[in-house]
């Protein structure tokens, strides 16, 4: 049975198996981003530039909700309810090797509604002891960065710490120095480079975290700008 | 055991397309038969390249007396006829060279005759060198065969022209299963990027004719299945390069829902265009250049039915 991009399962857009380990997906993803990114020479002519976009928005959100544990756990109950996944597969076990930023990667709901309390932190301890409910897709898969009001230095940080990722975790990822990590969560408008590059980090940091790029980068820049340029009296 | 025998000496045809032209079909042609042949396999080249045919070039041969032509015009019965001997043993060539101004377009009759011949050789390998663009002819030579391979460079104008070589391919394949006229009226139209029926890919085609006939529908969706190209990317300067024959494959599985077969690759080297000035076969010349290197890893895989991997690459 032939499927359309549409239909294809996240497992099957990022051509991995269901079994496959954290620090497969994590390469499986690098390899098809790149192969869909925008002005891909080996896509040329055969998909329109919003086709590509889609594809490329579908394996965003492929890799983050495969990329962490509760996520993909979600995920799979719901292909299994879908019967497209025949056999519950075995719980993810430890991956042979696992480089420091694939250890435990948790993606617990750590925010309570902004409206409550914003930067909160949830205990959430049923959550990990029983298993999801199943839920719709759209519910299973939305980013858990979303309960996040606004992306301040500090909620960065508790976010991070939440994940229980470290800034060398993160540096490792991203390829962005420590320091400016540190600098990007204490504010610390003056250690940090020119607002470009900074856009740029955050955009990686954001990835790296599985929250929004475009909603993290923005909120944080607006702060920044605030603070640069504060507006004259 | 005979029949054991019979079947791994079957013959197996082989052609060699891509839709640009100048990409080297007929370098890679001429120098898989060559490596074929020192395997000790019988082989036969054939220039199907009808109108611009130089495989008798890239084999380091002159002009031949007997061509193609001389058999599609009947000059000749027997196309045994018209193969020449090369130097090289084992292997022989059937060239297109000099051929008369209609041969690039023989008409039906002369194509069938020729295909019908070609299965009655004594070979173990049969190549066609295949010309460029998606004419019938060269589109229906390609799915004559038992393996297409498809060669391109890393360059958004023979991708271009490769995905659309498959494309017509594929659309031709699904006619020539399909009896319903309407339907065969319907792949004409789908075959047209910017049809206004909505039609954009192979899925959208196979689901509109499922809504006329299920049965058939489920047909072409069998043919997908079977329609199995391969793929070589030549002239790879770096491993971007060699990347990009991996992404096509993704990308024809997602687009198609094809799966194209990565061969290989063949990297870029001066001793190839050296070899060409000199009239001299790549493999024959520079037996140890990395070209040649790569392309006896093609015709490795080709012989063991394997493809590249991703974790050969890293």
């Amino acid at each position: 049975m032939i499927k359309k991009i549409e239909d294809l399962s996240y497992y099957e857009l990022l051509e991995v198996s269901p079994t496959a380990t954290a620090r497969e997906i994590h390469k499986a993803y690098e390899r098809i981003r790149r192969v869909y990114e925008p002005n891909s020479v080996a896509l040329y002519s055969l998909f329109t530039p919003e086709e590509s976009d889609a594809i490329y928005q579908r394996i965003e959100e492929a890799y983050h909700t495969l990329a962490y544990e509760d996520n993909r756990r979600q995920y799979d109950a719901l292909l299994r309810e879908r019967n497209e996944l025949p056999e519950p597969p075995p719980l993810p076990s430890a991956p042979k090797y696992q480089s420091p930023q694939y250890q435990s990667p948790q993606s617990r709901l750590p925010f309570t509604h902004p409206d409550e309390d914003r930067y909160a932190i949830s205990p959430a301890p049923e959550a990990q002891k029983q298993p999801a409910p199943i839920k719709p897709q759209q519910e299973a898969v939305s980013p858990v960065s979303q309960l996040i009001a606004e992306f301040t230095g500090s909620a960065i940080r508790v976010f991070r710490e939440q994940k229980e990722l470290s800034v060398r975790n993160i540096a490792d990822m991203t390829k962005v120095g420590a320091r400016y990590i540190e600098a990007i969560e204490e504010e610390n408008f003056p250690k940090l480079p020119a607002r470009a590059y900074i856009r740029g980090f955050l955009m990686l940091y954001a990835k790296a975290l599985g929250c929004n790029p475009e909603r993290m980068a923005g909120d944080y820049l607006k702060r920044y700008d605030a603070a640069i340029n504060p507006p004259k009296k | 055991m005979i029949e054991l025998q019979d079947a791994l000496r079957k013959k197996e045809i082989w052609a060699i397309g891509g839709g640009k032209g100048g990409i080297g079909k007929s370098l890679i042609t001429g120098n898989i038969g060559i490596c074929l042949a020192r395997l000790k396999k019988k082989v036969l080249l054939v220039d199907a390249d009808l109108g611009g045919a130089n495989l008798h070039t890239t084999l380091g041969l002159g002009v031949p007396d007997m061509t193609l032509s001389d058999f599609l015009n009947r000059r000749v019965e027997n196309i045994q006829d018209v193969i020449i001997k090369t130097t090289i043993p084992n292997l022989s060539l059937i060239s297109g060279a000099q051929d008369f101004l209609d041969a690039a377009n023989p008409n039906f009759a002369q194509k069938t005759r020729l295909l019908r011949h070609l299965e009655t050789l004594d070979a173990d390998y049969i190549l066609l060198d295949l010309g460029a663009g998606t004419s019938f002819n060269i589109l229906d030579f390609f799915l004559f065969s038992d393996h297409g391979i498809l060669v391109v460079l890393p360059e958004p104008t023979a991708i271009e022209n490769a995905y659309r070589f498959i494309k017509s391919a594929f659309y031709r394949r699904f006619k020539k299963v399909v009896a319903n006229q309407n339907i065969k009226d319907l792949i004409d139209a789908a075959m047209d990027q910017k049809n206004t029926m909505g039609i954009r890919t192979p899925f959208d085609l196979i689901e509109r004719v499922k809504q006329m006939e299920r049965e058939v529908g489920e047909i072409l969706e069998l043919e997908v299945l079977k329609f199995r190209p391969k793929l070589i990317v030549n002239q790879v300067r770096t491993k971007n390069d060699i990347q990009i024959g991996f992404s096509m494959k993704s990308a024809c599985q997602k687009y198609f829902g094809i799966n194209l077969e990565y061969l290989g690759y063949v990297e870029y080297d001066d001793c190839v265009w050296q070899s060409i000035r000199s009239k001299r076969p790549l493999t024959i010349e520079y037996p140890y250049s990395r070209p040649s290197r790569c392309i006896e890893r093609i015709v490795h895989n080709l012989l063991r039915k394997e493809q590249l991997t991703l974790s050969m690459l890293y």
